[in-house]
């Protein structure tokens, strides 16, 4: 994936403005996973600049990048990537715990983000005790714990039922709606449908470039491959 | 991260595999236990015949026939030196005026039986000198008779123990037994003294020097002790002793030892002992430590996904690396902890059931086990955690877990 990610996006210059809500959709291969890698700092373009609030990723070392990413930068996953091991506190104590945050004022903050996420009373439950909408809400509290500025979420209904999956949606909107900065790969057309703007990526290029007023039956988000519901 | 959230962390993720985490906690273990006990019972030895030799006395010389360099063999081993007499443990006496008390010795095992009683026991050939260089009192009658050392009585003093056996609530003073051959008259028990220099003195029977040789039909001493002044030149003395055999014997053919020369060797000999224990432990804790990296390298593996997302959140390097070589840390760790406390109870245990085998773990032995381990599971938690360290956070977290 590493090697394939050199070729995943070709030119893509795109600007994302504080507050936005951003959907990237696109079929598999068509590098809107590898976008929102460099996007959240995890990867680097081989060629090309990315900027951050004005800085050059590709000056930034490692643990400069580790920095960015623990402050400014929320990521939600497809498959939740909760530590089974830990119970729900303690999953969205991590961030925290990496930041060097005190573990009295860790335990308050983390208890505030599950309440936030509807989640009060599951604190000392395990992933495995939660259901798939309750992970990803327990993700989402992970995500927000450092409160970043970019919250970055693949595929983040994916995996849920379509009840779950609005839940989470309108989760993440009412974070945007805070002001955080909200970028959604999709490949559900009702889940990009939510954004104020629609990126849709095609071999590793920005093909089209759509604001949520704009779609309608008459010019719909897929315009091939139509009813690619969720997988 | 801080260190108590680094170590929280770890060991959560080792209780998660319990059993995995125990066996390579219990690698370290074994070879921490066998050090601990192997090096206690060295030490117990060491400590067990320094001591024996510090109630003697340091200002004490035993003379044992035969050449020691000449052959680089034990003494009484040598070719055929000349005989140790009673007239050289005279001369010795009588030309070395450093020499207080002299004890001439004489050994054999023989039966000694008393009505229809009998026993197997050592006898030693001595004169009165012996009870004082060696502390042993006189429960009953009296000691050996003073005076000429040539002219052996038929009398004995039995130890209290075979006193008892072949007695029992009689007293022995004044009735005669056999040892062997010879009728010989009880004068006198020995009071308790126990095992010294490996001879239990409480079950020996002590006849006069010349009656021993006789009985034993022998022409040499089996050595003799020599008290000294107090605060003589040891090493000087050797020399007039070395000087008084040359003249009547016309070669230095005996070996002078003084407790601090067998404590000297008995050390040299433990320190050697010692070498190899520490070999066999570096050796077991190598084991152990490959053990415990083979364990993280699995964990690594099966964690890339929680690897991923610690890195995708924030993680440095750094702290990546630091969790996985605390889990190595705490095995290895925990291994020598539990080991120590397997090793002091088995120690424990030994003495318990054998309280005459002193065992003793010497101090150095219980740091540097702990030390060693501690650094195994450094040494060998950094290629597992260095591995983590280095994995993309993408394919990482692509992966399943």
């Amino acid at each position: 994936m590493g090697e394939q990610a050199l070729h995943a996006l070709k030119a893509v210059t795109e600007e994302f403005s504080a507050g936005e809500h951003v959907a990237i959709i696109g079929p598999s291969g068509s590098g809107k996973s590898t976008l929102l890698n460099i996007l959240g700092c995890l990867d680097k373009p081989s060629r090309g600049q990315y900027f951050f609030d004005g800085r050059a990723i590709e000056a930034l070392d490692p643990d400069e990048l580790a920095q960015l990413r623990l402050n400014e930068i929320g990521f939600i996953f497809q498959s939740f990537h909760l530590v089974p091991r830990m119970d729900a506190i303690s999953n969205i104590e991590l961030p925290m715990m990496l930041a060097g945050i005190a573990r009295t004022e860790r335990l308050e903050r983390a208890r505030e983000a599950l309440e936030s996420v509807g989640l009060g009373d599951r604190v000392g439950h395990r992933p495995a005790e939660l259901s798939g909408g309750e992970k990803q809400r327990v993700a989402i509290a992970r995500a927000i714990s450092m409160q970043p500025r970019l919250l970055l979420a693949d595929e983040p209904t994916g995996n849920l039922d379509t009840r779950s999956g609005v839940q989470i949606l309108g989760l993440l909107e009412s974070l945007n709606q805070q002001g955080i900065t909200l970028a959604v790969v999709t490949h559900d057309p009702e889940v990009a449908r939510r954004a104020e703007r629609i990126l849709e990526m095609r071999d590793g290029e920005i093909v089209r470039r759509i604001s949520a007023a704009e779609v309608s039956d008459a010019n719909p988000i897929f315009d091939r491959g139509r009813g690619s519901a969720r997988p | 991260m801080s260190a108590e959230d680094t170590f929280r962390f770890a060991i959560t993720a080792l209780l998660q595999q319990p059993r995995r985490a125990g066996l390579s906690v219990l690698g370290v273990v074994i070879g921490v236990v066998a050090v601990i006990f192997l090096t206690a019972l060295g030490e117990g030895a060491r400590l067990y015949v320094t001591e024996q030799f510090q109630t003697l006395g340091t200002d004490v010389i035993v003379v044992i026939p035969g050449k020691t360099e000449t052959t680089g063999m034990m003494p009484g081993f040598t070719g055929t030196p000349n005989d140790l007499t009673l007239d050289d443990a005279e001369a010795l006496l009588r030309r070395i005026p450093e020499a207080i008390r002299i004890a001439p010795i004489s050994m054999g095992n023989e039966t000694v039986s008393y009505q229809n009683k009998s026993r197997q026991v050592v006898v030693l050939g001595t004169t009165p000198e012996f009870f004082e260089l060696r502390g042993i009192p006189i429960a009953r009658g009296t000691g050996l008779p003073e005076g000429d050392i040539d002219r052996g009585a038929n009398v004995a003093i039995l130890g209290m123990e075979t006193a008892k056996e072949l007695f029992a609530e009689e007293n022995p003073v004044g009735k005669s037994i056999r040892i062997g051959e010879w009728r010989i008259r009880v004068i006198g028990v020995n009071g308790p003294r126990g095992t010294h220099l490996g001879q239990n003195l409480d079950q020996v029977s002590l006849v006069p020097v010349a009656t021993g040789m006789r009985m034993f039909n022998r022409t040499s001493l089996f050595r003799i002790m020599i008290q000294l002044r107090p605060g003589s030149d040891v090493d000087e003395v050797k020399q007039k002793i070395e000087a008084v055999i040359l003249d009547r014997h016309h070669e230095v053919d005996v070996t002078c030892m003084t407790p601090d020369s067998v404590v000297e060797s008995l050390s040299s000999i433990v320190a050697t002992l010692t070498l190899v224990l520490v070999g066999i432990a570096a050796i077991s804790l190598s084991v152990a430590g490959i053990g415990i990296m083979n364990v993280m390298l699995v964990a690594v593996s099966e964690r890339r996904a929680e690897i991923g997302l610690l890195k995708a959140i924030g993680a440095t390097h750094r702290q990546v690396l630091l969790v996985f070589l605390m889990e190595s840390l705490l095995i290895s760790t925990a291994g020598a902890l539990v080991g120590l406390g397997i090793g002091y109870a088995t120690i424990y245990l030994v003495t318990w059931m054998y309280p005459a085998m002193p065992a003793e773990a010497p101090l150095w032995a219980v740091v540097s086990v702990l030390g060693l381990s501690v650094v195994a599971g450094v040494f060998f938690g950094v290629l597992p955690a260095r591995r983590a360290m280095r994995l993309d956070p993408i394919i990482a977290l692509a992966s399943k877990g």
